[in-house]
């Protein structure tokens, strides 16, 4: 079992790190301090710690699970923020500015997942009452190694997940005070790390509150100035795009019809609806099956508050989610219209938009450091993902189940810095777009989590056996499509963004069959299953 | 006589979880329908004199159909029509989804004093 893992984490790492994919700008900046930015994201760092330190976890309960005591509104940002990533601030603008409609499948993938997270497994997964994926996994599926398995999955995840986290945090940091990639790595990893290791999850919480606020507020903001200073509709910038959607595509507004770029709005001018489906349906399940996004229906009293958490946390992300595609608009249109003399980087092209329209340097710099506090809310929700399941899941439950309080405490910081470090040394050497790094994370957790908690959740036949091989087949999946020669006709069909396509239909499909060749679960397991779904006797 | 305890989405038991999965599978079709039928519908619309020069990964160069319909050239709210309804109006669906569904079981819930 140890020899697998170990196998497995050392070809992931080689994976991770051979830059397959592609070379890109990561510099945007040689050796300017950005004044106003670098004001503003030092303050916003120091007010992320200081509201951690004032929020702090008191013994491991906390650490974990918050006290359980969070509102629906107050849960619904903290969602939000813990799922807006740099993926969102960053990635996606980027991505539709590359790829045009193609890249909406981001957007819709990223909300409509969370339909499928309501109504198959919110309520259900807070009545069974766990604490972390893991758990539910070991005790539903009744077997150790399950445990173990889906623990260190979750550390996958949230490593993969993160990898692109640190990259936009570079990035920025890079931008606003010029100290080269590399060292804005490291510079944000110690930073991360810190409030991390002081706040715990309570901190945490309450700091995705504020870092929302933060987020949505430096997001909206530069938006109004944008789109006046391009000359559309400003007072609802959300609905002026529209129209330079359209200018992109016919021509107008300074854009001659022989410019334009039509291929920016037919929907399938560079990809196929095969591949739209296929990303699609990828990041849907996988928003449905990620732990850290599970794990925060623990944290609420009431089964009806989990799933009240979602309609708001959704509502708290569609802000964001109906922005982004206008920063790629306005950036594709500058960049049309022929604005020279700024250095474009598709990850910085929220960024680079309001510097493209020309406005001053404050507006980017708002949004710069939006960038880097919506890498860090995620990041921090995933190194306590990461080192819950290594202190809880590995630790306290299969290696020491005698560990005091605070031994469970310190292996869970121990594991939080070792995680931290770890994603940091592959994140010097990015293997591709935001966007797309944090597709193969939720890859994995489609290929995985989301059969096991569909069918765990829906089938009682579901085996142990069933789960493991289930495991087994799903990463597979995954990192076989990451290993695919690039050329290969297969990668066509199967990118390693949207494996999911081809994975869950899999691994659906050989958990059924291995349940039906195994033995039955207990009556326990059933009975048990039964008070999820109906209470009365 | 021993009571059925095995649980399958496709047989619910009991009347809660029966009146609970009627309500998922409608809310399911809908979410699939609103998000994979348009892009459907987007392919069979699409005009089949309006093609674009795509290269694979595979160094291949095809031709396909880029999908110009009255769904592209129609401006609605000044977008091109699909382009608002994808990035705008699927959102707002899948919160009225939500937002419908939690309505509806807190209610059945409060019928079955849970």
């Amino acid at each position: 079992m140890k020899r697998i893992m170990q196998s497995g984490l050392s070809l992931f790492f080689i994976l991770m790190a051979s830059n397959v994919f592609a070379a890109e700008n990561l510099s945007l900046n040689d050796g300017k301090v950005r004044v106003f930015p670098a004001i503003l994201m030092i303050s916003l760092l120091i007010l992320f710690i200081l509201v951690g330190v004032f929020s702090k976890a008191k013994d491991t309960e906390d650490y974990w699970a918050a006290g359980r005591g969070v509102g629906q509104l107050g849960g619904g940002m903290a969602i939000a923020s813990n799922w807006m990533s740099a993926a969102s601030y960053l990635g996606m603008a980027g991505l539709i500015y590359l790829k045009g409609y193609f890249a909406l499948s981001y957007v819709l993938g990223w909300t409509g997942g969370y339909v499928l997270l309501l109504v198959l497994m919110a309520g259900q997964i807070r009545r069974y009452g766990k604490y972390t994926a893991p758990d539910f996994v070991g005790d539903r599926y009744y077997s150790t190694t399950a445990r173990l398995m889906s623990a260190l999955i979750v550390i996958l995840i949230s490593f993969v997940y993160a990898v692109g986290q640190y990259k936009g945090i570079g990035m920025m940091f890079n931008w606003i005070f010029g100290i080269n990639y590399e060292i804005s790595v490291i510079v944000g990893t110690g930073v991360v790390l810190a409030y991390v290791l002081i706040s715990g999850m309570l901190g945490a919480t309450k700091n995705m509150q504020v870092q929302y606020v933060v987020i949505v507020i430096t997001f909206l903001l530069p938006l109004f100035f944008i789109a006046n200073k391009l000359g559309y509709f400003s007072a609802v910038p959300q609905i002026g795009y529209g129209a330079t959607v359209w200018d992109i595509g016919h021509g107008g507004n300074g854009i001659t019809a022989a410019a334009a770029d039509a291929s920016y709005y037919l929907p399938f001018a560079k990809y196929t609806a095969y591949h739209w489906f296929a990303l699609c349906i990828t990041l849907m399940l996988g928003t449905a099956g990620l732990p850290h996004v599970i794990g925060r229906f623990y944290l609420v009293p009431r089964v009806s508050d989990a799933r009240w958490q979602v309609v708001w946390g959704l509502f708290c992300i569609a802000l964001v989610y109906w922005t982004a595609p206008c920063y790629a608009a306005f950036a594709k249109f500058s960049n049309l219209s022929g604005t020279i003399g700024v250095t474009i980087s598709a990850d910085a092209i929220v960024v680079n938009a309001a510097e493209l329209a020309g406005l001053p340097e404050w507006f980017a710099g708002f949004l710069a450091a939006g960038g880097v506090s919506a890498a860090f809310s995620t990041v921090g929700g995933l190194l306590m993902a990461g080192s819950a399941a290594f202190a809880h899941d590995i630790y306290f439950r299969v290696m020491n189940p005698n560990a005091t309080e605070e031994s469970k405490m310190k292996v869970a910081r121990i594991g939080t810095i070792i995680l931290g470090a770890s994603i940091a040394i592959v994140a010097m050497n990015p293997p591709a777009l935001i966007g797309q790094i944090t597709a193969v994370a939720f890859s994995l957790g489609a290929n995985t989590f989301f059969p096991l908690f569909l069918l765990g959740l829906w089938w009682s036949r579901t085996t142990k056996e069933a789960a493991i091989v289930g495991m087994v087949v799903g990463l597979s999946v995954t990192f076989g499509a990451m290993l695919l020669p690039k050329t290969s006709i297969l990668a066509y069909y199967v990118p390693f963004t949207s494996s999911a396509v081809v994975g869950v239909p899999a691994v659906l499909i050989t958990m059924i069959v291995v349940s039906l060749m195994t033995k039955e679960p207990s009556a326990e397991i059933k009975e048990l299953l039964y008070k999820v779904h109906n209470d009365e006797a | 006589m021993e009571k059925d305890i095995n649980i399958n989405f496709f047989r619910p038991v009991g009347d809660f979880m029966t009146k609970d999965v009627t309500r998922k599978k409608i809310v399911l079709v809908i979410w699939a329908v609103a998000t994979f039928g348009f892009l459907l519908l987007l392919v069979a619309m699409g005009d089949p004199n309006v093609t674009t020069q795509v290269t694979l990964n595979t160094g291949e160069v095809v031709t396909q159909v880029a999908g110009k319909s009255f769904l592209t050239e129609t401006r609605f709210l000044g977008f091109p029509f699909h382009y608002w309804y994808s990035s705008q109006f699927c959102i707002l669906l899948f919160i009225f989804l939500c937002w419908w569904y939690c309505k509806f079981i807190d209610k059945l819930e409060a019928e079955h004093s849970k």
